[in-house]
């Protein structure tokens, strides 16, 4: 149970450093979210079902990875320019996307809700045939291989930020007049963050996808709430100081997440609570820190009344 | 070096609301001029810089700077050769990001941001070097964060993030008007500096007739929207604020007074 709560929270580690990029970074609330991860899903399993039957190579898998990227980061390309040229409030930018990308992914899927990667090989159950591990050390591969895509995405997003172009996209999130203050095009700026969000978010989905052996169409809804959620919680439980420790926060809390969830699916609650469970989620997420301010504020309240007693 | 033609801005346009902002305005700035603005309020003063700086699009009339028609040109792009400050010191940097960030923001002005490393080690030591100048102590807080900074040092931040790469024109919208008058001294006293230094054609707002008539070598009055005078040389220099309001009285026609001596 808890290597399976391991595997699940990685993947959706992804998701949440995506949703990072765009709710953090750019200050944007992206719903885009909810169409582009099945993006990713879609495109990954459709690729993968392209290789020959019987075949054993990992390479059109792994190519479907960096597919699934692009497709997502298309998608937040038009979200942006939906918002940026057209002046439509992001919030709305994303829904639009989304609802267009309910049809698009039907589409790619050949409009089948459900489409399996068919016995082809996938990223991992190539690795599985390659060490030929029993079911209980597979989790254990399938857990290495899913850290080492999650440091890697880590690792290349924090250098981006680093860089100059990182740092406007930053700064757009933070002060858009002194952006353009600064000579640069803080639209660009925007839609080049949406397209890395979506473009993480994407590769979640691809390797969800991957890792379930197949793409569902409808599997989207509420995923840009289990990313804030995972976001929260990681700030709450491993704080916020730098956009860094808030971007290992984040993946942090993705684990915590799906670990909660396992615990409580453990305990017997049914799988179609699992939205209302992520809602709540954040908003006791949200009233812990501004409880905990309020209670410090009283006690200190109390303390000054006790000692002018 | 700036010239405007015929500039208008007309705001709420056909409303009972409406309001020339710049009816007209033709002016010219030589280069490496100190030009200050007065006006009462809603006189057009921060219309005439957010027409220049690219915020506000002209209804009519041409911009041209350095030679070269900015009329229809976006604010980003004006803004390599452009350098500004507000009155509000929160709206010129990113209060999330460091000290360093923010310069080194400033510093790839009018470059293109591509993914080469954001500050490096040399730029580090120049930030530490152009922030000594200030002489706020900022120097050895690169790493902080600019939210934790008062307002003064946030301006006065601000003041070094326009100038670090030298613009051909900055535009001080009221910079000073938020600070206490001890960092408002402080940072006026900054911008002359560097202004003199780099010879950068300035425009200053102002609401205060006496830093108007004593900073630069140019007033220029404005009033609903109009040019109504402007004052130049041995005329400027005899002027006191007494009198300037008299001859605004007479040239503008309309009540003068407390509102711009604020």
């Amino acid at each position: 149970m808890a290597l399976g709560a391991l595997e699940q929270g990685l993947i959706y580690s992804l998701l949440a450093v995506g949703v990072f990029v765009s709710l953090r970074i750019l200050d944007i609330p992206d719903l885009t979210v909810d169409g582009s991860f099945i993006t990713g899903s879609a495109v990954s399993v459709m690729i993968t079902q392209l290789a020959p039957e019987g075949g054993a190579s990992a390479l059109i898998p792994a190519l479907s990875l960096p597919a699934a990227l692009a497709a997502g980061a298309l998608a937040g390309i038009c979200t942006g320019l939906i918002h940026t040229k057209l002046k439509v409030q992001p919030l709305l930018a994303g829904i639009i996307t989304m609802t267009g990308l309910f049809s698009i992914n039907l589409l790619v899927l050949n409009e089948k809700p459900t489409v399996s990667i068919n016995g082809r090989p996938g990223i991992f159950s190539v690795l599985y045939d390659l060490f030929s591990v029993n079911p209980t050390t597979r989790k254990i591969v399938a857990a290495a291989l899913l850290l080492v895509i999650v440091a890697l995405v880590a690792a290349l997003l924090t250098v981006f930020l680093k860089t100059q172009l990182g740092l406007a996209i930053r700064a757009t999130g933070d002060n858009e007049d002194m952006v353009r203050a600064s000579s640069i095009d803080s639209d660009n700026m925007k839609i080049i963050g949406l397209a890395i969000a979506n473009g993480i978010v994407a590769l979640s989905g691809a390797v969800l996808a991957q890792h379930q052996n197949f793409a569902d169409a409808k599997a989207g809804t509420g995923m840009v709430v289990v990313g804030i959620a995972s976001i929260i919680i990681g700030e709450t439980l491993f704080g916020k100081r730098s956009v860094f420790n808030s971007l290992l926060s984040a993946i942090g809390g993705a684990l915590a997440y799906r670990i909660f969830i396992a615990v409580v699916l453990q305990l017997g609650l049914k799988a179609s609570y699992f939205k209302l469970l992520s809602a709540v989620i954040i908003i006791i997420s949200i009233l812990i820190p501004i409880a905990s301010k309020s209670i410090a504020e009283r006690r200190a309240k109390e303390a000054k009344n006790n000692a002018d007693d | 070096m700036l010239t405007i033609k015929n500039a208008r801005i007309t705001f709420n346009a056909g409303t009972v609301n409406e309001r020339k902002a710049l009816d007209k305005i033709n002016l010219s700035f030589a280069r490496g001029s100190f030009t200050t603005v007065i006006g009462s309020n809603g006189a057009g003063k921060s219309t005439l810089l957010n027409a220049i700086s690219g915020a506000y699009a002209l209804d009519s009339g041409h911009i041209f700077l350095d030679g070269e028609e900015i009329t229809e040109k976006p604010e980003h792009f004006r803004a390599r050769i452009i350098g500004r400050l507000f009155q509000d010191p929160l709206k010129g940097t990113a209060p999330n990001m460091t000290i360093e960030e923010n310069l080194a923001l400033a510093y790839g002005r009018g470059t293109r941001r591509g993914l080469s490393i954001g500050i490096r080690k040399a730029d580090g030591v120049f930030f530490k070097e152009a922030l000594s100048r200030l002489g706020l102590g900022l120097e050895d807080r690169l790493k902080s964060k600019v939210g934790l900074l008062s307002g003064g040092q946030r301006q006065a931040l601000t003041l070094l993030m326009a100038t670090i790469v030298p613009p051909k024109l900055l535009l001080l919208d009221e910079h000073t008007a938020a600070l206490d008058p001890q960092t408002a001294a402080q940072v006026m006293r900054i911008t002359g500096e560097f202004v003199r230094e780099n010879n950068i054609t300035t425009i200053m707002v102002t609401h205060n007739i006496d830093d108007a008539l004593h900073t630069g070598d140019s007033t220029i009055v404005l009033s609903n929207g109009r040019l109504v005078l402007t004052l130049e040389g041995v005329e400027r220099e005899s002027m006191t604020v007494e009198r300037l309001m008299k001859v605004y009285s007479a040239a503008a026609n309309d009540s003068f007074g407390d509102s711009m001596l604020l």
